[in-house]
């Protein structure tokens, strides 16, 4: 399932080139990522061992984005900066003022880290930065609001704000108003809330959730359209264990990323019931097609037999030469049969029992006369033909 | 009784009523020369049509056919129990209707109060085993139910596991 990396993929990418690189090239580069954080890294081949690294995020609280009139890096609380400087102070350093446009500037060095695994790992927090700002930002406006109970409104995407309030018994609710476009989209999600809100319960480890339909009481008081939802209110419930040290920075990135995750989830599981659709489709058309008369059924077979006779006409080739020889000794031993009894004599059934019985001599074999003299046979034929001349 | 035991009856019924009144034949149109219209559509001679019947299994599911000389009109309402199945159910017939073609009987457009419906002509039963049709609209019956409840489960479940995974998160 999604998630949603804290670590920026391209910052780690660009500064991983420019350590392995062997000679110093120079970097400029500027992106943005989850549609409003925009990074700056800049490098110059005069200094290789500097890299400048500018980072501009929204504003969390709505009121404090509204005068954009003011530089942006006095939007930046203290709080922030101690963070950022304690989080990076072995190899970075934060430049004032910043680079115009962005938040925070900062200079990093890597050269005071020897082993090329430190150097990696600091990339690897350098990455974070945004997480660490944001959630920086969180807490502070969270102090701001005292041990007091009280909401504030937040706002990491522009469409979607939350709201953010401390109870009496320091259980910091985050509450998510969520709304859909789509009918299906909301079919799915509220299917989806219900689980969590099950789920939720058997972890003890995770923040209490709950789903509602309507405006939970924290949010009693605040403007009509803020709370005008059609997928109801999803809350978390904060303890001080989960924002306590690391936790901190990792569970305001889970929050702030919630509606983000919610909308993965609906577009995967959208994408799965088409796929399930199609295949069903394809069982259904089955059916319809085996009913035809002249359908799929000979249509198989003809294929079916195709394949039968592809596959077998290799081997016919193989066994043609075999079956011609032995064609030609079958004609040879017919024609010999035939041959065998035309020079048979003629036999008639019972003639030898006919033999056996009139052996007497009632039968007699005519003998043939013996053969005449030479000189009488010449006169026979001097008497056979008429002398014309007489 | 079961549910799997109505369902059958029900199904039984419609596939018994389908036997008797699918005996469909030719008949050229009575109203314009030359032109072979399903009169179950036009219904412009009552002559040719039959009393349609209504098969109901409850409230939500029923199963109306009308049989005429040469045309026979099946229209079904499938059951809906909660928001996500109504979703679901619509969603599915609405991607099958999109591809009527594909079915040749089956109606692009549903009949007023109904989800799906079937028009089969005599040039179908000509063309088709009559059995086998008959056996396909049933059949069809059964896989909408299953495939909606079966699609409605998968959702759930795909929900439960992301929402698992999302908490894991936090430990």
């Amino acid at each position: 399932m999604a998630f949603f990396s804290s670590g920026s993929r391209v910052l780690v990418e660009i500064l991983t080139r420019m350590q392995s690189a062997e000679r110093p090239m120079p970097v400029d580069h500027t992106f943005f990522e989850f549609g409003s954080i925009r990074y700056h890294v800049e490098a110059s081949v005069s200094d290789p061992e500097n890299v400048f690294l500018s980072i501009s995020t929204p504003s969390l609280s709505h009121e404090a984005a509204a005068p954009s009139s003011s530089s942006a890096a006095s939007r930046l609380p203290e709080l922030t900066l101690q963070e950022t400087r304690k989080t990076y102070g072995r190899f970075a350093e934060i430049v004032e003022p910043p680079r115009e446009g962005y938040a925070l500037t900062l200079k990093l060095n890597f050269s005071g880290l020897a082993r090329p695994k430190d150097r990696v790992k600091a990339i690897n927090q350098v990455s974070l930065l945004q997480s660490v700002v944001l959630s920086s930002q969180l807490k502070e406006m969270l102090g701001s609001l005292g041990s007091s109970p009280g909401t504030m409104r937040l706002v990491y995407n522009q469409r979607e704000p939350f709201f953010v309030s401390r109870t009496a018994d320091e259980t910091i609710n985050a509450i998510f108003p969520m709304r859909f476009r789509d009918d299906t989209d909301l079919a799915i999600a509220t299917s989806f809330f219900q689980e969590l809100q099950d789920v939720g319960n058997s972890f003890a480890w995770a923040p209490k959730c709950s789903w509602s339909p309507i405006p939970p009481p924290e949010l009693r008081g605040e403007k009509v359209h803020h709370l005008t939802t059609n997928g109801g209110f999803v809350s978390f419930g904060v303890l001080s264990r989960h924002v306590r040290g690391k936790r901190a920075a990792k569970t305001a990135w889970i929050l702030l990323n919630f509606q983000s995750y919610v909308k993965y989830h609906i577009k995967c599981t959208r994408s799965h019931v088409q796929s399930r659709m199609r295949e069903r489709l394809e069982t259904l058309t089955e059916a319809v097609q085996n009913a035809r008369l002249r359908g799929t059924n000979s249509h198989d077979k003809k294929r079916a037999s195709q394949v039968v006779k592809k596959r077998s006409s290799k081997r016919r080739l193989v066994s043609l030469a075999k079956a011609s020889k032995k064609l030609h000794k079958g004609f040879r031993a017919v024609l010999d049969k035939i041959m065998k009894r035309l020079r048979q004599r003629i036999r008639v059934k019972g003639l030898d029992r006919l033999r056996r019985q009139f052996r007497c001599r009632c039968f007699a074999v005519p003998r043939l006369p013996a053969a005449p003299p030479r000189a009488h046979s010449r006169s026979r034929k001097a008497h056979r033909y008429h002398k014309l001349a007489e | 009784m079961s549910t799997a035991n109505t369902l059958r009856l029900y199904l039984t019924c419609i596939r018994n009523t389908l036997e008797a009144a699918m005996c469909l034949q030719n008949f050229p149109c009575q109203e314009v020369e030359r032109h072979n219209k399903p009169e179950v559509e036009l219904k412009t001679s009552p002559e040719l049509l039959l009393n349609p019947v209504l098969i109901c299994r409850n409230e939500a599911e029923k199963c109306l056919i009308e049989t005429s000389i040469n045309s026979i009109r099946i229209s079904m309402k499938v059951k809906q129990a909660d928001e996500l199945e109504n979703i679901l159910a619509k969603k599915f017939l609405r991607f099958l209707s999109m591809r009527a073609e594909a079915f040749q009987v089956l109606r692009r457009k549903p009949v007023q109060g109904y989800d799906i419906s079937f028009l089969i002509t005599n040039y179908h039963c000509e063309d088709m085993h009559k059995h086998k049709l008959i056996d396909f609209i049933v059949q069809f019956m059964e896989d909408i139910d299953k495939e909606i409840s079966e699609l409605k489960l998968s959702v759930n479940t795909r929900g439960r596991l992301v929402a698992t995974e999302f908490l894991k998160q936090f430990i």
